[in-house]
């Protein structure tokens, strides 16, 4: 176990430094001179020896592997460099934002799995037609619908005719934990219904899969009950192929969180990397891929640690 | 057992009649329907000019903002234009993008496929690890980042979305293309002496074409979704320009004055993502029965 485990730390240490080449290479590629941004868009009346003096201070004078190596070393010590927009570095701007992005995420993943694991429990336990059809419906139609859609209809009902729920902004956890959780359920029912149908697609499928095995004919035969044979047995082993996709379902989140946080103005990293996109702002922009870069891979090897810890056969195979 | 051993030999019998895959694929209700909201769809907005009842620039000030009503059928915007005209003119934009941008992602991902299945070896396993990497990034962040490199557009939107689901397309015609290889007639082309170039043209690319085919029209369905998301935050197709994700970006803007304006061009997207969706699913269980 040990030895699986690191080689999938340092796969996943090699990913990242390939992953930061990468996003460090696209952003030089893009055309724009930085200094520019930093001087609010007007070049005409600045002479040569200032725009030098910003390079300098933004360290763009330099070489391409040194300018990467600085960068790297930044990042490894939390120093992600500074903004070439306003004038905070990045560390403080992601800081300041990342609690709103944070609890978007779980609370979204938790409703996505409160509806999809009992709605499909429910699928195996009572298999009949109107009720699979309620279910394909629903996850067919929660994969096509664009997240804004579904905001856009909760605003209406539940923010501005119901009044329930406050539908802009965020309070943040530290200072009033329940007003963050209340301004935070609008934007997250409505990614949790897209995470609820990403997670249904793969985990119905494989229940059925799973409902033909020889282990589940037993159980039947020896007298359990449905509800039982499904829970017990079914379950664990269908599980499987959806921590698999965990990726897939986290890629989803954070394509879907720019979207959310900009229909409830949540001011979170989705909303940071829109406004650096419109700013040119690319030191923040870098950072903000790099760490989404570093969330998914730390995902993946997340989740391949616990299958390792589910089925012990996969851990051989990736080691040999 | 005894089903499955009769099955068989009807399955077997009802192919050699002829029933070629789209009518088996129009046979599932489900896929007959998609197809028709789809050919629907296509037919209103590239026929806008005869079915829009107005002109997309006629303005009435003294109806702003109107609920959906007899005279316009999706209320009106913020200067008294018919949302019905406008919903119409900007899924020609939302078409021509999906189009073109679906093209560039299957000819880049074909060839890159290919390319990777036939060069066998360190050039195609690069090639593919290059496909994961981008693939490994999700779809609207990378969209984000080309969008800081290509600038917001009509036209860098086609560029754009064309280069995001190529890779996912390579990986497909990759996998399609190595069944083929591994299939006797490849083999018995070869022996003849057919060069590889030909066989590919001849022989691969059309037996892999209804593998492709229902990829497409997945693509197409992404396309339109990734497209309306970057319009709503305002990073896509830029005003002049009309699409749906436009509508919906200005209508989101105006939701407290009426609630028409973003629900139409929302519900617009929805069906023909949806309907992009079931066909390409369809498509796919009728080529491949063990999927459904």
């Amino acid at each position: 176990m040990f030895r699986y485990v690191f080689t999938r730390v340092v796969t996943s240490l090699a990913l990242l430094v390939l992953g930061s080449i990468l996003v460090f290479c696209l952003m030089r590629v893009i055309p724009g001179d930085p200094t520019i941004t930093k001087l609010g868009g007007s070049i005409r009346e600045v002479d040569e020896a200032t725009l030098a003096e910003i390079r300098g201070d933004l360290g763009l004078d330099k070489s391409l592997p040194e300018q990467y190596l600085e960068w790297v070393g930044g990042v490894v010590r939390g120093d992600f460099g500074s903004s070439y927009f306003s004038q905070f570095s990045v560390t403080t701007l992601i800081t300041q934002r990342f609690g709103a992005t944070l609890l978007l995420a779980i609370m979204a993943m938790l409703i996505g799995a409160l509806i999809a694991v009992p709605a499909s429990i429910a699928g195996a336990i009572w298999p009949n037609r109107p009720l699979e059809a309620a279910l394909s419906g629903f996850a067919a139609v929660g994969i096509a619908i664009p997240t804004f859609v579904i905001g856009i209809c909760l605003i209406i009902v539940l923010g501005v005719e119901l009044e329930w729920l406050p539908t802009q902004g965020y309070v943040s956890f530290q200072s009033d934990p329940l007003g963050s959780i209340r301004s935070t359920l609008l934007p997250a029912i409505t990614l949790g219904i897209g995470v609820a149908a990403a997670t249904m697609r793969i985990l119905r499928p494989s229940l059925i899969d799973v409902g033909s095995a020889s282990f589940v004919r037993t159980a039947t035969g020896k007298g359990l009950r449905r509800r039982h044979v499904v829970v017990r047995h079914e379950l664990p082993n269908a599980a499987i192929p959806a921590i698999t996709a965990a990726g897939i379902i986290v890629a989803h989140l954070v394509g879907g969180a720019v979207i959310v946080e900009y229909v409830f103005a949540r001011p979170g990293l989705g909303t940071l990397l829109v406004d650096s996109v419109y700013q040119r702002d690319y030191g923040v922009l870098q950072t903000l891929v790099l760490v989404a870069v570093a969330a998914f891979i730390a995902t993946s090897l997340v989740v391949d640690v616990i299958l390792g810890l589910i089925d012990p056969r996969l851990r051989t195979k990736a080691v040999t | 057992m005894s089903t499955a051993a009769s099955a068989a030999p009807t399955e077997g019998i009802e192919r050699a009649r002829g029933d070629s895959a789209p009518r088996r694929l129009l046979r599932r209700p489900a896929a007959a329907v998609a197809g028709l909201v789809i050919a629907i769809l296509v037919a209103v907005t590239v026929g806008a000019p005869v079915f829009a009842p107005y002109e997309p620039t006629t303005l009435d000030f003294l109806n702003l903002f109107t609920p959906p009503s007899r005279e316009h059928l999706f209320g009106t915007d913020e200067l008294g234009r018919d949302l019905f005209t406008r919903v119409l003119y900007g899924g020609r934009t939302s078409m021509i993008v999906a189009f073109t941008a679906t093209l560039i992602a299957m000819a880049i991902g074909v060839v890159w496929g290919f390319a990777s299945a036939l060069r066998e070896g360190w050039i195609g396993e690069i090639l593919m690890r290059v496909a994961d990497t981008m693939m490994a990034m999700p779809v609207i962040l990378l969209g984000l980042v080309l969008v800081a490199a290509f600038g917001a557009s009509t036209a860098s939107m086609i560029v754009i979305l064309g280069l995001l689901f190529a890779p996912a397309t390579a990986r497909i015609a990759r996998s399609a293309l190595i069944g083929e290889l591994r299939s006797e007639y490849y083999l018995a082309a070869l022996s003849v002496g057919a060069s590889r170039a030909r066989i590919v043209a001849r022989e691969l690319l059309p037996n892999t074409t209804p593998v492709l085919l229902a990829r497409a029209t997945l693509v197409m369905a992404e396309v339109i979704f990734v497209e309306a998301s970057l319009s709503f935050v305002g990073l896509g197709v830029q005003p002049p320009d009309t699409s749906w994700g436009t509508l919906l970006q200005q209508g989101y803007a105006n939701l407290y004055r009426s609630y028409a304006y973003p629900i139409f061009p929302g519900l617009v997207i929805l069906v023909a993502v949806l309907a992009l969706n079931t066909l390409g699913d369809n498509v796919q269980k009728v080529l491949d029965p063990s999927r459904s």
